[in-house]
């Protein structure tokens, strides 16, 4: 035998490049026991493999026109489907009688069978569940509701569970498209059932870790913004508030513009966010200073109270503004 | 035309009518096939043929040790080779006989 397995390698690699224009399957069905051919063939004969049977390439066309395999758009797309579909039931099958051993059945599929009874009232739990979430706009927990209506739940519960098992057991039955649409809502409900699972996973872990400031947050959730009025019922402004330890109260969230922020982040801000919105009113900063200015125009009367009218107009509060003790400005 | 372009058709009839004498392995079948006088045909042809008909369900195969050199696989006719055998050999009967008296009534020497 003067034909080494290195030599046979090398062919067989350069064989299957050449038909690489072939679908996967039919190339390996042409070159899988090629090599072992070729052994048998290299120990009956003298000479290397290409003086025997030539190029490897003018080896593969023949091959190809041997074994009827067209190569390029050889098999419509339908033929195409159909292989990969009979490949993967293949595996399926392979995994199905792998699987069964582990369960301890022949077929994972036998016992996947028994659970199918289990699988019918679960459909029909979900699809009260679908009609409590569509009913009530989305808003559910465990146990099916229908518009609200607890026990017109449960009873829908029950009819929808006993349905569902009826369709179960009558499903072999059913002719072609009603048994497609029951696949279908089954995979509908599957599909929910996860959405559900998914948006319950989610409040759980919300409610265990913020338990307490949820409570809190409920309280205070509609407060955009805080108005301080000190006890003249004058609107402080620049405000900031703490708790007992020191730490700064975030209420609110300023949703006005401010033209200049000099603060950065907008919720280190004082209160309030937006003086426009004050509910009582509010004083420009301006306006709180200029009581003395009015008073030397009306030629220093002392105990005159009555003068800072301009003023009181402005703030809500007419009492607010006099405590200022109209000292009289020094006459010029 | 060439007898390369003649066996391609035939060739399927020539390799189950070789099985059918005698079960074979790769080589063998080429060898009875160029000593049966089909000179030309080559290794891969009968090799692609082989996949074919094993692929189509006509043939089974088994596995036969060697002492000298690797082991075997060797190709034998089932039912349905044994089959298509019958039918392919009969098709080919009158289309060589038809094919005889187009020539021989055109006075061509055999």
């Amino acid at each position: 035998m003067t034909v080494t397995e290195q030599e046979i390698t090398d062919y067989v690699a350069r064989v299957r490049a050449a038909l690489a224009d072939l679908p996967a399957t039919q190339r390996d069905e042409l070159t899988e026991d090629l090599a072992d051919h070729l052994a048998e063939f290299a120990a009956e004969t003298d000479g290397t493999l290409v003086e025997r049977l030539g190029q490897p390439e003018t080896y593969a066309a023949e091959l190809r026109a041997a074994a009827g395999a067209t190569g390029r758009g050889g098999r419509n797309l339908d033929q195409r489907v159909a292989s990969v579909v009979a490949r993967l039931r293949g595996r399926l099958r392979v995994i199905d009688t792998r699987l069964g051993p582990v369960l301890g059945y022949e077929t994972a599929s036998e016992f996947l069978r028994l659970l199918r009874p289990a699988w019918w009232v679960l459909r029909g739990y979900l699809a009260a569940m679908l009609v409590t979430v569509i009913s009530t706009g989305g808003s559910f927990w465990l146990l099916p509701r229908f518009g609200g209506e607890l026990l017109a739940g449960l009873f829908m519960l029950v009819g929808f569970v006993l349905a569902s098992v009826w369709l179960g057991r009558r499903s072999a039955r059913l002719t072609r498209w009603p048994r497609w649409a029951l696949h279908a809502s089954s995979l509908v409900l599957v599909i929910f059932a996860l959405a559900a699972l998914g948006n319950a996973e989610d409040r759980l872990g919300y409610t265990d870790y913020y338990y307490d400031q949820t409570s809190v947050d409920s309280q205070y959730s509609q407060i955009r913004d805080v108005f301080v009025y000190d006890r003249e019922g004058r609107l402080v402004e620049d405000a900031r508030l703490f708790d007992q330890n020191g730490n700064p109260i975030r209420l609110g969230y300023p949703d006005c513009s401010r033209p200049v922020d000099e603060y950065g982040n907008p919720l280190l801000r004082p209160y309030p966010y937006c003086v426009e919105q004050a509910p009582f009113g509010h004083r420009a900063p301006g306006a709180v200073v200029p009581t003395p200015t009015v008073t030397p125009g009306s030629t220093a009367t002392p105990g005159s109270t009555v003068t800072p009218g301009p003023t009181a107009t402005a703030a809500g509060a007419p009492t607010a503004t006099p405590t200022g003790e109209p000292t009289p400005t020094p006459t010029s | 035309m060439d007898t390369t372009q003649l066996l391609k058709g035939v060739l399927d009839l020539a390799v189950l009518a070789v099985l059918q004498e005698e079960d074979g392995y790769g080589y063998d079948i080429l060898r009875r096939l160029r000593e049966a006088g089909l000179e030309e045909v080559g290794d891969a042809s009968v090799y692609g043929t082989l996949r074919r008909l094993f692929a189509a369900g006509l043939l089974t195969t088994y596995v036969v040790p060697s002492e000298s050199g690797p082991h075997r696989k060797y190709y034998a006719l089932n039912a349905a080779g044994r089959d298509q055998l019958t039918r392919s050999g009969k098709l080919w009967r009158s289309f060589a006989t038809t094919m005889d008296s187009l020539l021989d009534d055109r006075g061509m020497a055999a």
